[in-house]
This record gives structure tokens, sequence and C-alpha cells, in this order.
């Protein structure tokens, strides 16, 4: 029984030094991008029956990306952040890509484009009393620019889109038996952060 | 490509949802709608009628293997159990305002808006109208809804309950909405009980000529006397011959009156605020013993020799803010003592057939515990998938009301309850 986990190492070993070796001035790297920023967006919402109010939404946003940089303009791996929305602190936790676009005249700016898709927790969120909030599915597709020489930790600022959807249950009044709300958050959102 | 992929992605994404949250609230209430009835039409309408589907049970009474379902301000449902693996719907006795029941031997009693209807039912197939006393109770309450009777022009005056389901965009904050409805501003003048089923009914068994009913019941037996409350009195019907109940003696309780049970000589009679113990060594007259607050009597309780369980959940029109099972020593009824309190999800009704105790846990399901020591209550089973308001434990046999249908269970082995029969309940809201 004790040889076989060595097997299964070795042919694991067997497998991935030919990806390492392909390409010999590129090998796989740890990468790390962090941000923060600003979520924006704004909600309609009924006053009466017959009328909507509109008001403007502005929460806090951060988030960090961990993972590898498989190829030179290819980097997987998870993106787990803390959204402060106003009624909920949702705590998304997604797999991530990052990919470089362009390098437009081959000088220290890349644009790359972002992909993150996973689910928002709500494990951070207080309930006031009789309310109970749950997270939902997120996604957020994103542009943005890094600055800085490629080798070294960049500058990053980046605008993104993101879709949260998340669920509360609410107290009841007397005459109520049933009160749910279905929530979707969609906002812009713009950050600035750090990456190596 | 990939580029392309993106960019549609994010024009897709953006073009379908822009940039406003979009937090909708469903939530389904009971309307209000006043109407009268003269009290010709009231007793007139007592009639059997084929079986149909439960669509709001109330009450549950079982006698000599048939089992009572109360359909809230309907009628009763009567069903043969002898084979509870497979129960029959047999008839539906249509009385309209009828919320409460008890049996002694074959007589069925029976509250209709302001009467007490006697029926016989020594053959349920033919259930016959054998008495009536009139106009005994003055006013209460179904679902919500208020009814008085008016006895200079005969008539009841009653709320139709109906259940609404609205949606209202919100602004996606905690805040207490009223559906937009600026006109909605609601006053509860009842002190803000809504009494369902989901503490209507739970209770151990008692052997008798008498059914078996919950222990959260307004009608009750005992010695020669059927007692009832309304809520503010405790009206007794002298039942020495129980084909023709007779009114009795008047005791005023004082208001939000919910429950009676009777308890060794003693009533218990269970108010939104306390319990008030009432003497009963003189079934005739109950005198009042004394009141005590501690319990908060909303909150289902089942007894079993010197020990009571409570549970206590959250979002309740009772304000608990907790969900937890307490265990409270009361062989010293003047003063409870809290023995254990044990972590639970969401508890509802339970039962106790000692030592089993099942309890449901709302959206949870169904648990079961081993309850031999009060200090350490075992989980043997915990079944999930449905939803459960409130059992019965009776003979082995397990009585649950869920959402979606009245289910029975065999517990003899209580680690692995087996379903024997579920009857469908079709229900006018959405599952909480």
């Amino acid at each position: 029984m004790k040889t076989i986990p060595s097997k299964v190492v070795w042919l694991c070993w067997l497998f991935t030094i030919p990806v390492f070796a392909q390409k010999s001035p590129f090998k796989p790297v740890f990468t790390n991008m962090t941000e923060f920023g600003v979520l924006f967006g704004q909600v309609r919402y009924n006053v009466t029956a017959m009328a909507e109010n509109v008001s403007k939404r502005q929460n806090v946003t951060a988030q960090t990306f961990n993972g590898v940089q498989l190829r030179p303009k290819l980097a997987v791996g998870a993106t787990v952040g803390v959204d402060w929305y106003n009624s909920a602190l949702l705590m998304p936790v997604c797999a991530g890509v990052r990919y470089d676009l362009a390098q437009p005249g081959k000088k220290n700016l890349r644009v790359f484009t972002s992909l993150d898709t996973g689910y928002g927790f709500a494990w951070l969120n207080e309930d006031p009393t009789g309310y109970e909030t749950r997270g939902g599915w997120v996604i957020a597709p994103g542009i943005g620019f890094r600055i800085g020489r490629p080798q070294n930790a960049n500058f990053i600022l980046s605008l993104s889109y993101k879709r949260q959807e998340a669920e509360a249950d609410k107290p009841l009044n007397w005459n109520e038996i049933y009160k749910i709300e279905n929530r979707v958050y969609n906002r812009v959102a713009l950050r600035l952060g750090l990456s190596f | 490509m990939k580029r392309f992929f993106y960019v549609l992605l994010g024009i897709l994404l953006v073009g379908l949802n822009g940039c406003t949250d979009k937090c909708k609230e469903t939530r389904t209430f009971r309307q209000f709608t006043p109407r009268t009835f003269t009290l010709a039409q009231v007793r007139q309408g007592v009639q059997t009628e084929q079986a149909r589907t439960l669509v709001n049970p109330g009450k549950i009474y079982t006698k000599d293997g048939f089992l009572l379902i109360n359909e809230i301000k309907e009628g009763i449902h009567i069903i043969d159990n002898r084979n509870p693996a497979s129960p029959k719907m047999v008839s539906f006795l249509r009385i309209p305002g009828n919320g409460d029941m008890a049996i002694r031997n074959n007589i069925l009693y029976a509250d209709s808006f302001m009467d007490l209807v006697a029926f016989d039912i020594s053959d349920p197939q033919n259930i016959r109208e054998v008495n009536r006393v009139k106009d005994v109770f003055p006013n209460g309450q179904f679902d919500g809804g208020y009814w008085s009777l008016n006895v200079q022009q005969e008539l009841i005056n009653d709320q139709k309950v109906e259940y609404v389901t609205q949606t209202v965009n919100t602004d996606c904050e905690n805040g207490m909405t009223n559906g937009g409805c600026i006109n909605c501003m609601v006053f509860d003048s009842r002190g803000g009980i809504v009494q369902n089923f989901n503490s209507a009914l739970s209770g151990s068994p008692a052997p008798s000529t008498n059914g078996t009913g919950g222990s959260m019941a307004r009608f009750t037996l005992y010695d020669k006397y059927l007692y009832t409350v309304s809520q503010s009195d405790l009206q007794l019907f002298d039942i020495k011959t129980p084909s023709d109940p007779k009114k009795g003696n008047k005791v005023s309780l004082g208001w939000g009156i919910e429950t009676i049970f009777p308890y060794k000589d003693k009533l218990f009679i269970g108010s939104q605020t306390g319990m008030h113990i009432y003497d009963n060594s003189h079934p005739e007259n109950p005198v009042r013993m004394s009141t005590f607050d501690h319990a908060r009597v909303c909150d289902p309780v089942v007894v079993h020799e010197d020990k009571a369980y409570v549970t206590l959940r959250s979002g309740t029109t009772c304000q608990g803010f907790t969900n937890q099972l307490d265990v409270v020593d009361v062989s010293n009824l003047y003063s409870p003592r809290l023995l254990k309190s044990y972590p639970m999800k969401n508890p509802h009704g339970l039962g106790i057939d000692f030592p089993n105790l099942f309890i449901c846990e709302g959206a949870y399901g169904l648990k079961t515990f081993d309850a031999s020591d009060a200090m350490k209550i075992d989980q043997l089973e915990h079944l999930e998938g449905f939803q459960a308001y409130d059992v019965i434990p009776l003979n082995k046999s397990l009585l649950l009301i869920g959402q979606d249908g009245f289910y029975q269970y065999d517990y003899s082995n209580p680690k692995k309850l087996k379903l024997l029969s579920k009857i469908p309940v079709q229900r006018p809201y959405p599952a909480s």
C-alpha cells in the first residue's frame, strides 16, 4: 500500500515536467493582485404602488486575486474579497482568470481583462433582529491597466462590472405569513491596487 | 477570439442589467374583508358533504381510530385512520365558523360561531345534529380574522380572510416596507398574536372514553363538564347527558385567553401574557388559585411528569429571538426552574411520548430525541426535506402536520421512523 502514493507522485512528475520544460524561458510563478475600490450603482424602488424613487449607491469593495501565471499572458487562481453593501457584508469567493490583452508600444503599460465567478458568502454579515441574509452567485468581468515593468510590482487601475445575487428573510408583520427579498446587485467597480 | 468573447460577455451582462440593483420583496399576507351572516344562514349551513382536500387544517382530534381534522372556520374532515398506512377520507362535516371540538362517547361537540352544536357520530358516514346550545359564544377569532355576535339584529359580523401575495421593488435595505401601500398601516388591536396552526396542537394523549386532542385546545372535557374558553371567558357546559348539553357557569378570565388543559385537579388556562391556574376540585365552579407570568404561552410546551419541554424560536409573533429547547423543572408550579437549554434551528411544535421527544424544526424537518436524561438529551434521527410544524405522538404512530401534508410515522424504532402515509394539504400560501 505504501508504494502506491509514491508511484502517483512519480507519475505526476513525469507528466508535469514536460509542461514546465516546453518553453524554457517561462516558468509558472505565483501572482497576486490586491485591489481596493468603490462599487457604483443605483436602485429604483416603489414608494407607493404607483410611484418609484431612485437612490444612488456607492459601496466599498476589496479583493485579492492569488494564482499562478500559467503563460506569460494568462493567470488562473482564486479571488477572495469583501463587499460592504448597505445592508449586507458579503464575501465573494471566486475562481478567477487574468489575461493580458495588449502592451501598447511595448512600454510599461499592459491592458488586461479579468473574469471572476463564484459565490458571495454572508459569513461576515451581521443581521438585525429577525433578518436572515444569504449570499448568492456572483460574476464580475472587467478590464484594467497594469503600470510598471512586468518583472516588478505593478500598479493597477481597473474597471469591472459585478453582478451579485443575495437573498434575505425579513421579519413578519402581524398579518404576514411569508416575506423574502431577492436581491441582485448590479454594480460598476472602479478599483486601484497592486500586483506582483 | 477570446477578446471578442470577453467584450461580448461584458456588453451582454451590462446591457441586461444596467447598473441598477434589483431587489424584489415577495410577501404573503392575510387580507381581511368584512361580511355578515344571518344566524339562520349559519344554523342551516351544517351538513355532511363529500370528503375534500385539506387546505387550512386546524385542531386535530382522535377517537376510536377515527381522525377529525378541523378545517379552520369551515368544518371537520372525518378520516378513517384505523389503518394508519392508508387513511381514508370519509366525509366532510360542514359547520360554519368551526374551530374546536371535543368528543364524549358518541357525541361530538363543535362550535359554530355563536352556537355549541352536538352531533351523533356513531355512524361516521351519517353524522346527525342532535342538539344545539344557542348564542353562547359572543365573539371569536379565526386565523387572525374576528367575528362577533349581534343578538338584536341576529347577525354575525365576520372578517373574511384571504391570502394575498404581492411583489414590490425595494431599495435593497433592511427597512420595513408595507408593500408600497400607503393606507396599509396596520394596527393590531389584539396585542399582536395570531393564533395559527403552528401552536394549535401538541400534547400527550390520555386514555378515556373521551377523544384525544392537543394540549393547546380551547375545548376540554372533565368530569361531567365540557369547558370551553373564548377570548375572555370560561364557559361551562353540563354534559351529564352527553346528547343534551346545557349551558353552565361562566367565569370571566381576562383578555387574551388561548388554551385550556386539565392537569390532575387543576385547570391550566393559557393566555398571551401568562398562565392562570384554576382549582377544579369542584368541577362546576373552578376557582382561581394563581397566575404565573413566567411562561410565554405562545411557545409550544409539552409536559411529562415534573418536566416541561418548551421550544422558543425567533421570528414569531411572540417576539422571541432565540432558537432553543428549554427543559424546565415544574415540580413546584409556582416557581418553574430551568434545567438546561439545547440549541435548535427553528423549532415549532413538539410532542413527547416519554422517553421519545419529537421536535418540528420548520423548514429543517423533524428531529427525534431520547429525553430519558433531561440533562443529556440525545438526537436519534433527523428527517429533512419537508417543512414540519407540529406533531402528536399517539401509540407508536406519530401524527405530523407540515406545509404540504399530514404525515403519519411509525416510531416503534425511534432511531428510524417509518413513513406510513401522507394526506396532502394544499395551502393557499407558499412555504415560509
